[in-house]
């Protein structure tokens, strides 16, 4: 189903995503859900270092969007912290972190090397590390282990221009398709909730209904050892 | 939803206040805004002690002159005593370009009040009900996060590009700018120009691209006359504007006659001062001092922003009673030569006389010799007419000799900053 007269167009790689009233309270509630499955309790502080046209960004706050009633702080009663990621801007997080004691630091995985060398270059990367947790988010699969990284607590998919967010539970190490947001036939994963591509899953294992108790109707998606780089 | 009745009526009745009128609702609000960071925020609180100043005294803008500035040093340093309880749960980090960054909070009280300002730049603008914007992305800046409320509020459609604002993006912009079809784009004005200098040569010029926009509104650079034609020009807008503000509370738009920026009255209380804290007339720079009108969010009160400022002198046609300040630059786009601050605008301005040198990246350049009264100035592309440009440059800014440095083919990308050390660039010597 196409968006009925979209006010919120988001170019994003390989499409665009058109927001609607009242689509996007949906999204933000289903982000903050993500949240809660990776472990990140109510009223936390949450850094996220992304662009700005990812949902990721947009949906953190009502303040960031128009007729978004209820962004991911307002949800979760926290806090939110915009770090863009654009390189000029990751050089300065490790100086933010420094000031402000953060809960979960969202990172897009292709900015995550140069955080974690300004980290190391400032002596913070162990006390990030203690005090934080690191969420690396990746798209069509999880970033191979990379000792020069901020080792990451958690991962989360997105897929972009499917509008695909899949969190990696904190029980059953796999990545949640929400039941009722994500239909899979096969290898397609169908959005339910926004007229986006169908994703076709190239790698990683799909189980089916039942595979967790975190979210008994989920489909799931659980990489090998060696792909998951966890 | 928020409710915004209150707000936009005490937002659109200030722009019918007369000079005394504003300056007595002013002088309420700072009393308003005082009095809650001597209660609410300690750091004001051991401050204003020390120095001797009572909020609850202050009956004038004179009065509130006498409070003491703060620059962003004090406020790393103070660190949790400078929080605010009702500072809001959304933060914004400043650019850093004066060391440290900062995080600044917002919260939907505070950003209320800070869309009806922008939504009066956006209709100044040319703005209409029924466009679609082409917007920054709301992560960049908390002016920025109110730009797609404004335009949804004016009956728009709000477009974002994926990226951030470096050059490595324009392209991304472009796909957006020709799928979207904008009338009305904010953006900054180092990107923009990186988009023009970028599609030089290229097979689909700019102008086709921008076929159908309206306005431009952009940030990030004092745009010199010159400048704006040449944006105007090259992509074939019909008008370009100039918009400001900082992370701290500042906020100012350009209205059609492009006189300088008014400042928003509403929001934010802004002085220039020079060295001795003493405030400056029209038509004469000093530093900008900004304070933020709201009592949420972060607090900013007499804060230094170290940007070179001048409020315009007169009135402007448009008929505002709000001043026109220009933002000239900072001492990060400025350099110190003999005893004057060149700013790379001031630069611009001589260089662009020559209208063969319009829309060429200028770079102040940082050297000993500076010292000794020589700017250096680095200029994009082949030599042209330097003997007339040093001239201009020594005569017009003061300096006892101008060094221009022609950079031919090696490009630098536009930036905020301007000024490089003579260390960190390896410059071609004419």
């Amino acid at each position: 189903m196409a968006t009925e007269n979209p006010y919120l167009l988001f170019d994003v790689p390989g499409g665009r995503l058109a927001f609607g009233d009242g689509d996007l309270d949906i999204w933000a509630e289903h982000l903050a859900w993500c949240y809660r499955m990776m472990g990140i309790p109510d009223g936390a502080t949450i850094a996220v270092q992304d662009f700005g046209s990812s949902p990721i960004s947009f949906l953190g706050s009502s303040l960031l969007m128009p007729g978004l009633q209820r962004g991911v702080a307002e949800r979760i009663d926290g806090r939110f912290i915009c770090l863009d990621a654009s390189a000029e801007r990751v050089t300065l997080t490790p100086a933010l972190l420094a000031q402000l004691a953060v809960d979960a630091l969202i990172i897009r995985e292709d900015v995550l090397v140069l955080l974690s060398a300004q980290l190391h270059k400032k002596g913070l990367a162990e006390l990030a590390q203690r005090t934080m947790k690191t969420i690396v988010v990746f798209g069509d699969e999880p970033p191979a282990l990379n000792p020069v990284r901020l080792p990451p607590s958690r991962h989360l998919m997105h897929i972009e221009n499917a509008l695909l967010l899949a969190p990696q539970c904190v029980k059953c190490e796999c990545f949640h398709l929400r039941e009722g947001f994500y239909e899979v036939d096969g290898r397609m994963i169908r959005n339910l909730r926004l007229a986006a591509p169908t994703y076709d899953l190239p790698r990683g294992e799909l189980f089916s209904p039942s595979h967790c108790a975190a979210g008994i109707r989920d489909w799931c998606i659980g990489w090998s050892p060696r792909g998951q780089g966890i | 939803m928020r409710d915004t009745t209150s707000s936009c009526a005490r937002n659109d009745a200030i722009e019918t206040l007369s000079g005394a009128q504003l300056t007595a609702w002013q002088t309420d609000r700072l009393r308003e805004v005082a009095n809650h960071a001597y209660l609410e925020v300690p750091f004001y609180r051991e401050l204003w002690d020390r120095a001797g100043v009572e909020p609850g005294l202050l009956r004038s803008l004179e009065d509130f002159a006498r409070f003491p500035t703060i620059s962003k040093h004090d406020l790393v340093q103070a660190g949790r005593f400078w929080t605010n309880p009702h500072q809001g749960s959304v933060a914004f980090s400043t650019r850093g370009t004066s060391g440290a960054p900062l995080l600044v909070w917002l919260s939907a009280e505070e950003e209320e009040a800070y869309i009806q300002p922008t939504m009066r730049g956006f209709r100044w603008a040319g703005f209409r009900s029924g466009m679609t914007a082409l917007l920054m992305s709301p992560v960049w800046h908390r002016l920025a996060a109110c730009e797609a409320h404004a335009i949804a509020r004016l009956g728009g459609r709000c477009a974002f590009f994926w990226g951030s604002m470096g050059s490595e993006y324009t392209d991304s912009f472009l796909h957006t700018l020709s799928s979207a079809r904008p009338e009305f784009i904010t953006t900054t004005a180092p990107f923009l120009l990186s988009l023009v200098r970028g599609s030089t040569g290229a097979t689909i010029r700019p102008h086709d691209l921008f076929k159908g926009v309206r306005s431009v509104v952009v940030v990030g650079l004092p745009l010199t006359p010159r400048m704006r034609e040449f944006l105007r020009d090259r992509l074939e807008v019909e008008d370009v504007f100039e918009r400001g503000g900082t992370q701290e509370g500042a906020a100012i738009d350009e209205c059609r006659f492009h006189s300088a920026p008014h400042v928003h009255e509403d929001v934010c209380y802004l002085e220039v001062i020079d060295d001795a804290g003493i405030h400056v007339a029209p038509g004469v720079r000093g530093r900008l001092i900004v304070t933020k009108l709201t009592t949420t969010g972060s607090t900013f009160v007499r804060y230094d922003t170290e940007d070179i400022a001048a409020f315009a002198p007169g009135d402007c046609p448009c008929g505002s009673g709000f001043r026109r300040l220009r933002i000239y630059g900072r001492p990060e786009s400025s350099v110190l030569v003999g005893d004057r601050l060149i700013t790379a605008y001031d630069v611009r301005m001589c260089i662009e006389e020559d209208p063969a040198l319009v829309g060429r990246n200028v770079l102040l350049i940082r050297e000993a010799n500076a010292q000794a009264g020589v700017l250096t100035v680095a200029v994009e592309g082949e030599a042209h007419d330097s003997a007339n440009l040093q001239a201009r440059l020594r005569e017009q800014l003061g300096v006892a000799s101008a060094d221009i440095v022609w950079l031919g083919d090696l490009r630098v990308n536009w930036g905020f900053r301007q000024v490089l050390d003579g260390r960190e660039i390896r410059l071609p010597r004419n």
